[in-house]
């Protein structure tokens, strides 16, 4: 760490610290080494994407106007929530997230990639258990188990092709550079651990040697919300901290800060989950613990949106042109919502009203969708034009791509949120028949399918574009493609 | 490409010599306006923030240690103390026993003991476990399926017209006594759409005494060679079981006096 | 940080506690159980269940209820769960210790079905007299015991009309889930369908078109579990009963599938009502209610909590 360089406090000029030759050829390699196994798992992950939006329309519109396709086994809609899901968790989100991570590692580790075929050998079965296990779904083959659907064949695949991706991320920080472990690679190396360990104890524990009873819903949400926390939340949390400073030059605020943050986060995020179960047929005090982990959990999510702020101070009008920027930030906002969100609906006092409903169908897309893909997708915005070696063509599309994503994940939360309290609330009223809290929601279910038709829209903006970019047809420039023109004469605005 | 580009016939390799041609000079462009990797300040915490952890640690804790029902396996209720004594739950337990009819008790043992041959539909597994629901054998009089309960069943038999005949009944004489053989035999037939009458712990008894030189399991031809309405007799007329006490035998009994 | 192995310890660390403490820990207390027996051995609670019930089971599971039916009563301090009669009391983990997998979901978009088969109602109380339609009525000999008082009264006195009566007198009382269930025990045609609620044929009904039960259910449709097929001889024994524009044409029927059977067998398994002693009833009434500590006064299976109410 060297201090000297660093401005205290007061945001200073950008000084644009140019780099060596010798480090932008490094980069140079480092990226060009990167270009297969990362456009490969990108490309991948968006049309595991365009494949879970179709499914989410069909599960939306489905929950309101049920009567479509109700001859067709492998269309019900008991299986098709799960293939959408679990094609959005394993298909979309860990393969978009699996792409960012080896980029950042390699960027962050210094060196060339190696052992590419080990990458692409995983993408390739990891696709290959994504399409199994959700064949499995829609064929009739579910688990019963909630983020875990996937029948064992398919997990088997997934496992297979995850010791290939660990393998190499091992070898990676066996080999890196330099002797300090950027913040960022704190966050994947957890990542990459924590994963493999939730997914063996998951299915160890429901499948190889189960438990009995109630303790498989206790495992499985256990799995679920880690999942949330340590495999997606670490993931985004690492390449916000990575492209929020490198995109505006300035170094991120604090280490003591990132440390707490990092720290408070594995171990209070990791003890979350149980609230989803809470006045179940559980002893209370595992559900109170879960709750009690939440309510801490605003330690990190304080300290690590501090951290963020004070790094971005006096940079926030550089969200007009970055749209790596723009995603990020967002996302990064949203996972304070998220997390205080979370906080909320956990109290035991809350959660009356809103177990039950779709107000926690809100809070996982919060936390899947407006911060994660967000945040994830801002950092497809900076890393593929670094692969194809073309810039984004639209700024318009990568405009509409933005707003069609904030509108629809906005429209969708509070829809869901405000449906769900009301939905909750007549459950809880025994003198109103059943069907009362059913009905209230549906205007908002209805709301929910606008919300999806934006998103719709908005992924298959942004799937053509990247289809662009991948075909060689993005822009040839050496300057960025800004979101709004640049108006200052000679500004500091690299990004 | 960027102006600077040479023409095609003119490109010399550069680089450090990783045979890169000038391609390299467009990711550069990228590279080049990239700011330095990130790297991170040293600025000390701010009290607020600390103010805000103890909150949380606070809250958090406080939540933990009130909600937390013991911190026991038995502990469904956050608030609760410990669970209800076991005294309360035999005597209620107890209680319970006295109440119930012959048909509760016999439901009981069904579900104990026959349930996971002949279902808990009565319908039984076809080609395997006879049903019976609507079955001659459990309808009919009630000394051949008091005679099937007590001695067991073997060899193929024929139920509602389909056959049976791979698996074996076992005896139930040394397992359930005469109540339960009567409360099951009950239940039995007046479950699942059967209509016939009730069987006494005398009749079983009166039965059993009569078998008692019997070996084991009975057959077919032994259950056809009975006719199929015989009753058990012995005992009390069909419905009457002596009142326990506690219990009301028949609705007009004035109440008694529940503790 | 500059040592990658306090941070690989750290992340193990960090990670093992929360498996241990949310899943080790709880296994230890809750996930060795037994089940519930009385002394002499005969009354067993929970059951494993068997054959089509088990295979039922998979059937919910592979189709996806819990995600819009959950499998859970919640106390009533916490929620109206039991003020909405989907139990007599809260679920506890000896409920579940039988089942594979656990299905107590967490979404309502539907009700609540832990006790789904003990709102069946029994058997005797919609069978029609022998020379109706045989069969044909609302019984795929459903798997459901008859739970509430009505029924035992009617099949334990050796006359069921005297006793129908007082039955009939206390089963406003009682609501027991279906209060239609209790009130006529003996099934005219006119009030069929309101008897039948929840029987075996309610359900093939319901399953294969919920509108028709419901007008304002959202729940899709599962008619791809049962069979359109010409009659043969005789209209089949568990042929739905459809009208309106749902009947199949003349010569035609719906059938269920051996799936269709065994997941309304394993709804009609369905049942949390017995009593188990670490779970702390409803504040009991004045009389013992004894089966069901937790039951609303009246509901009482036992004729001999009834007259103590003044049923007669």
């Amino acid at each position: 760490m060297d201090a000297t360089e660093i401005p205290l406090k007061a945001p200073s000029v950008s000084t644009d610290v140019p780099t060596s030759n010798v480090e932008q050829i490094e980069r140079a390699l480092i990226d060009a080494s990167t270009r297969v196994p990362v456009l490969m798992f990108y490309t991948s992950a968006i049309v595991w994407l365009l494949i879970g939006t179709l499914l989410a329309g069909f599960v939306s519109f489905k929950l309101h106007s049920p009567d479509w396709f109700s001859n067709v086994s492998f269309l019900t809609w008991g299986r098709v929530r799960p293939a959408h899901m679990n094609v959005m968790v394993y298909g979309w989100a860990s393969m978009a997230g699996m792409g960012t991570a080896i980029w950042l590692m390699a960027r962050l580790c210094r060196t060339v990639l190696r052992h590419p075929l080990l990458l692409v050998a995983g993408a390739g079965f990891w696709n290959f258990g994504v399409l199994l296990g959700v064949g499995g779904i829609l064929m009739g083959d579910s688990t019963g188990y909630q983020w875990l659907e996937f029948p064992p064949y398919a997990a088997i695949v997934l496992f297979v092709a995850y010791s290939l991706i660990i393998s190499w991320a091992v070898l990676m920080f066996r080999f890196r550079r330099g002797d300090q472990i950027y913040i960022t690679q704190w966050y994947l190396l957890g990542a990459f651990l924590w994963f493999p360990w939730l997914y063996a104890a998951a299915q160890l524990m429901l499948f190889v040697v189960p438990v009995q009873g109630v303790m498989q819903a206790a495992v499985d949400w256990w799995f679920a919300n880690n999942l949330l926390f340590l495999w997606f939340g670490a993931i985004g949390l690492g390449t916000a901290y990575y492209m929020i400073p490198k995109v505006i030059g300035r170094p991120v605020y604090s280490y003591h800060l990132a440390t707490i943050g990092f720290w408070t986060y594995a171990l209070f995020s990791s003890w979350t989950g149980m609230q989803r179960l809470v006045d179940g047929p559980f002893p209370a005090w595992m559900i109170t613990a879960s709750i009690a982990a939440t309510i801490l959990t605003i330690i990190p999510v304080a300290t690590v949106g501090l951290n963020h702020h004070m790094t971005m101070q006096g940079y926030f009008p550089l969200m007009r042109y970055s749209p790596t920027l723009r995603f990020t930030v967002f996302g990064a906002i949203s996972y304070t919502v998220f997390s205080a969100l979370g906080v909320l609906i956990s109290l035991r006092s809350v959660a009356r009203y809103v177990n039950f409903t779709q107000a926690s169908i809100a809070y996982s897309h919060l936390g899947l969708y407006a911060f994660f893909t967000m945040v994830i997708f801002g950092s497809m915005y900076y890393i593929v034009p670094r692969l194809v070696g073309r810039e984004w063509r639209y700024a318009s599309l990568i405009k509409l791509h933005f707003w069609a994503s904030v509108y629809g994940i906005g429209l969708m939360i509070l829809m869901l949120l405000a449906g769900g309290f009301l939905q909750g609330a007549n459950m809880d009223n025994p003198s109103l028949a059943f069907s009362e809290s059913t009905q209230t929601i549906l205007p908002y279910l209805r709301g929910r399918s606008l919300s999806g038709v934006l998103l719709t829209v908005s992924h298959f903006v942004f799937a053509f574009h990247f289809g662009l970019m991948l075909f060689g047809l993005g822009r040839t420039s050496s300057v960025p493609t800004f979101l709004n023109p640049v108006e200052t004469e000679g500004s500091e605005v690299h990004i | 490409m960027n102006e600077q580009t040479p023409p095609p016939d003119q490109r010399v390799r550069q680089g450090m010599d990783y045979g890169e041609f000038e391609e390299v000079q467009e990711v550069h462009a990228a590279i080049q306006r990239e700011k330095r990797e990130p790297r991170v300040g040293l600025e000390p915490l701010s009290i607020w923030l600390i103010a805000v952890y103890g909150l949380a640690v606070f809250f958090g804790g406080a939540y933990l240690g009130r909600y937390s029902g013991n911190f026991s396996g038995d502990g469904l209720d956050p608030l609760g103390g410990p669970p209800p004594t076991k005294k309360a739950g035999g005597a209620q337990g107890e209680q319970q026993q006295t109440e119930l009819t012959p048909r509760d008790r016999g439901k009981k043992i069904f579900a104990a003991n026959c349930q996971t041959c002949h279902q808990a539909n009565g319908l039984g597994v076809p080609g395997q476990y006879p049903p019976l629901a609507g079955s001659e054998f459990t309808t009919g009089g009630s000394r051949r399926p008091g005679m099937i309960v007590l001695k067991g069943l073997q060899g193929p038999v024929t139920v509602k017209g389909q056959k049976f005949g791979t698996a074996v009944m076992q005896p139930w004489d040394k397992t359930l006594t005469d109540q339960k053989v009567a409360d099951v035999l009950t239940y039995e037939r007046s479950e699942w759409g059967n209509n016939a009458s009730p069987v006494t712990a005398e009749q079983i008894a009166a039965l059993r005494k009569e078998l008692a030189n019997h070996p084991d399991s009975f057959t077919e031809p032994d259950l056809l060679g009975v006719p199929a309405d015989a009753e058990l007799s012995g005992g009390a007329p069909a419905g009457a079981a002596p009142p326990k006490p506690g219990e009301a035998a028949k609705p007009g009994t004035p109440p008694k006096p529940q503790g | 940080m500059k040592g990658l192995i306090p941070l690989v310890l750290g992340i193990f660390g960090t990670f093992t506690f929360s498996w241990v403490g949310l899943t080790v820990i709880p296994n230890l207390q809750i996930g060795h159980l037994d089940p519930q027996m009385d002394e002499e051995g005969t009354d067993v609670y929970p059951a494993p269940k068997s054959g089509m019930t088990e295979r039922g089971r998979r059937v919910y599971a592979a189709n996806g209820c819990i995600y819009c039916h959950s499998q859970q009563v919640r106390a009533d301090y916490a929620a109206s769960d039991i003020d909405r009669k989907w139990g007599e009391r809260r679920s506890a983990p000896r409920d579940y210790i039988f089942d594979r997998p656990v299905l107590i979901g967490n979404m309502r978009m539907g009700p609540d079905l832990s006790n789904m088969g003990k709102a069946a109602p029994a058997e005797e109380e919609n069978a029609p007299p022998a020379g109706a339609s045989p069969a044909g009525a609302p019984s795929a000999s459903p798997a459901g015991p008859p739970a509430g008082s009505a029924n035992q009264t009617a099949s334990s006195a050796a006359a069921p009309s005297p006793a129908a009566k007082p039955a009939a007198s206390l089963a406003p009382a009682g609501a027991s889930p279906p209060p239609s269930a209790a009130t006529a025990p003996v099934a005219t045609p006119a009030d069929k369908t309101k008897t039948d609620e929840y029987s075996a044929a309610w359900h093939h009904r319901h399953l294969y078109s919920p509108r028709s039960i419901s007008i304002d259910s959202n729940m899709p449709a599962y008619r791809f579990l049962y069979e359109k097929r010409r009659i043969a001889g005789d209209r089949s024994a568990d042929a739905l009963q459809l009208t309106g524009s749902e009947a199949p044409p003349a010569g035609w029927e719906i059938v269920p599938t051996y799936d269709a059977n065994c997941l309304v067998a394993y709804l009609m398994s369905l049942d949390q009502s017995h009593p188990l002693k670490e779970v702390k009833g409803v504040a009991p009434a004045a009389s013992p209610a004894p089966a069901a500590p937790g039951a609303p006064a009246a509901a009482a299976p036992s004729p001999a909590a009834s007259p103590a109410k003044g049923g007669q």
